[in-house]
């Protein structure tokens, strides 16, 4: 008798924990999409932002978003699968690779701010690159990185042990089973943990206000030549992302809309933040459904 | 019904006797797993174009034997090996053996299938691609010669490019063995091949090594001592690292020399 309660109890509160979970993202996505979906609007997504006047859009701050993201996402995938491959298949358990391993862990709860400052230091003033896409695409590697290394190793973990044997007795070299068996049987959650951690990388301001900058150049959309300052593709103008400019916006706008803007600028963010999560579930499940062919 | 196959084992291995000779003569071997000394001291010689079935309770070193022979313990942390295994007349235990080019000499299969999460067709040429062929038309035939060889073609030629996972699991242990014939190897090893599969599975293997020994020198490790009666020629009884009989399988079935194999064979312990 006594047991069963116990049972009910702790079920309940497993409920009550969910509940309460589930609860606060409904209610957090609902507020931001109720007061923020009525901003957006074919304009405000296409107009510059305008500094004090009413009516500016996010155009360039959107696309300096997906900017760094795709810079990010250059720099951190392959460094982030290669050091993920060789924690998990090369390295033996010794001292050396489990302070590697630290090292990943720590790097990967640095508070992003100090990322930022770090990105400061190194990037922006040792380096000259000012703030610059480059500098926050750099800072923002710093921080994903770790997330993209855990992902990796994880993944190939999963693996299971009688693939790499089976490969290996097919008088396959290490390498090449690693290339060709179990990177791929690994490949939806090495996909499915990149895509989400993009969707970090696409919210994160803190790292980028000291790297990317607050402000962003006149940008001329018909000029793609990556070395002019007017150019959008400039790596080496500063950059102000979508999540930067709603905190700048809210602390220091001027413009009689300040609230509209920042409430659609959050509905953007978090829509996109969403696709990313949406179509990393939809990925990965397509391709485990065709690895293992129930499709 | 035991009987009868013995009795059939008698004749195939009276055939054998005349043209059988040794492909891998073990000497002394002694393997450890850092001080735990799990194999000790195995001398025998492997005959060519047989079925060698090693036997023995679960810990008394069969498959660690099994995948000394091509060097997969290399893979386990801790492990390794002293003594010889001659392949012709070269010592497989050196350091300079290619371990690489002794696995496609010495292929093996696994106790639970384990095809590779791709199409049938990119298990079977997987290992062909990495020895660099390249001819499309040399795939095909070698893929489709290897599945008709295990027996499988019938049942996958229409779906060649579907994954491998879809196939039932009697069907993956095929694929396997296909898969390990396509490097055309002189020895097969196979690791309890059928302990993960239904009984008409399993004897759907057991006639294929039956077929396949005729090209191929064939050692199993298993724990099912009918099986070992039905399709091996040479049966060898391991016992806590020892190998405490070696022998004609039908000879070791109906009159074991040692006491300790009488009672492993009868069911009195393991």
């Amino acid at each position: 008798m006594t047991s069963k309660i116990t049972n009910r109890i702790a079920l309940s509160v497993i409920v009550l924990c969910a509940l309460v979970m589930t609860a606060t993202l409904a209610a957090l996505l609902g507020y931001i999409l109720y007061h923020g979906l009525s901003a957006i609007s074919l304009s405000f997504l296409t107009k510059d932002s305008s500094s004090f006047q009413a009516g500016g859009g996010i155009k360039n701050q959107l696309w300096n978003s997906f900017y760094i993201l795709f810079a990010t996402m250059l720099f951190t995938v392959p460094l982030g699968l290669c050091g993920g491959i060789y924690l998990s298949e090369y390295a033996k358990p010794n001292k050396l690779t489990h302070f590697i391993r630290s090292c990943v862990e720590v790097l990967a709860s640095l508070p992003s701010i100090v990322v930022g400052m770090f990105g400061l230091l190194i990037f922006v003033n040792y380096f000259g690159w000012q703030y610059s896409i480059l500098s926050g695409a750099l800072a923002l590697t710093v921080f994903n990185l770790p997330v993209i290394v855990r992902v990796t190793e994880d993944a190939l973990q999963s693996v299971p042990r009688e693939l790499r044997e089976g490969g290996l007795a097919l008088g396959v070299t290490q390498w090449h089973t690693i290339k060709t068996i179990v990177v791929p049987a690994a490949f939806p959650g090495i996909l499915t943990g990149i895509i989400l951690s993009a969707g970090r990388v696409f919210g994160e301001s803190a790292a980028l206000l000291f790297t990317a900058g607050l402000s962003t150049p006149n940008l001329d959309f018909s000029n793609w030549n990556p070395m002019s300052m007017t150019s959008p593709l400039n790596p080496f103008r500063s950059a102000e992302t979508l999540s930067v400019h709603i905190w700048q916006v809210n602390t220091a706008g001027i413009t009689p809309d300040i609230q509209t803007i920042a409430n659609g600028s959050s509905a953007v963010l978090v829509l996109c933040v969403l696709g990313f999560n949406l179509f990393a579930r939809i990925v990965g499940k397509f391709i485990d459904r065709k690895l293992t062919g129930k499709a | 019904m035991n009987q009868v196959y013995i009795k059939q084992n008698v004749e195939e291995s009276h055939q054998n006797m005349k043209k059988a000779s040794p492909v891998l003569e073990v000497k002394d071997l002694n393997i450890y797993y850092g001080d735990h000394h799990a194999v000790k001291h195995i001398n025998m010689p492997i005959e060519e174009k047989s079925i060698t079935a090693l036997i023995g309770p679960s810990g008394c070193g069969k498959s660690t034997f099994l995948r000394t022979i091509n060097r997969m313990n290399d893979l386990i942390h801790g492990a390794r090996s002293e003594g010889e295994i001659l392949y012709g007349g070269i010592n497989l235990l050196t350091s300079k053996v290619d371990v690489v080019q002794l696995r496609k000499e010495i292929g093996m299969v696994f106790q639970r299938p384990n095809p590779f999460p791709k199409s049938i067709y990119e298990n079977l040429v997987l290992s062909l691609k990495f020895s660099g062929i390249r001819d499309k038309k040399k795939l095909k035939d070698i893929a489709e010669d290897c599945l008709r060889k295990a027996a499988l073609w019938d049942e996958v030629k229409d779906r060649l490019d579907k994954s491998a996972l879809s196939l039932s699991g009697g069907q993956q242990q095929r694929l396997c063995i296909a898969r390990a014939l396509a490097l055309k190897p002189k020895v097969l090893l196979l690791d309890e091949p059928s302990s993960a599969l239904d009984p008409v599975s399993s004897s759907k293997i057991e006639e294929l090594l039956l077929k396949l020994k005729e090209e191929y020198t064939i050692v199993i490790v298993t724990h099912n001592m009918q099986q070992a009666a039905r399709i091996a020629d040479k049966t060898a009884f391991f016992y806590q690292g020892e190998l405490v009989e070696y022998g004609d399988t039908s000879q070791m079935f109906s009159h074991p020399a040692e006491k300790r194999t009488e009672d492993y064979i009868s069911g009195r312990f393991g």
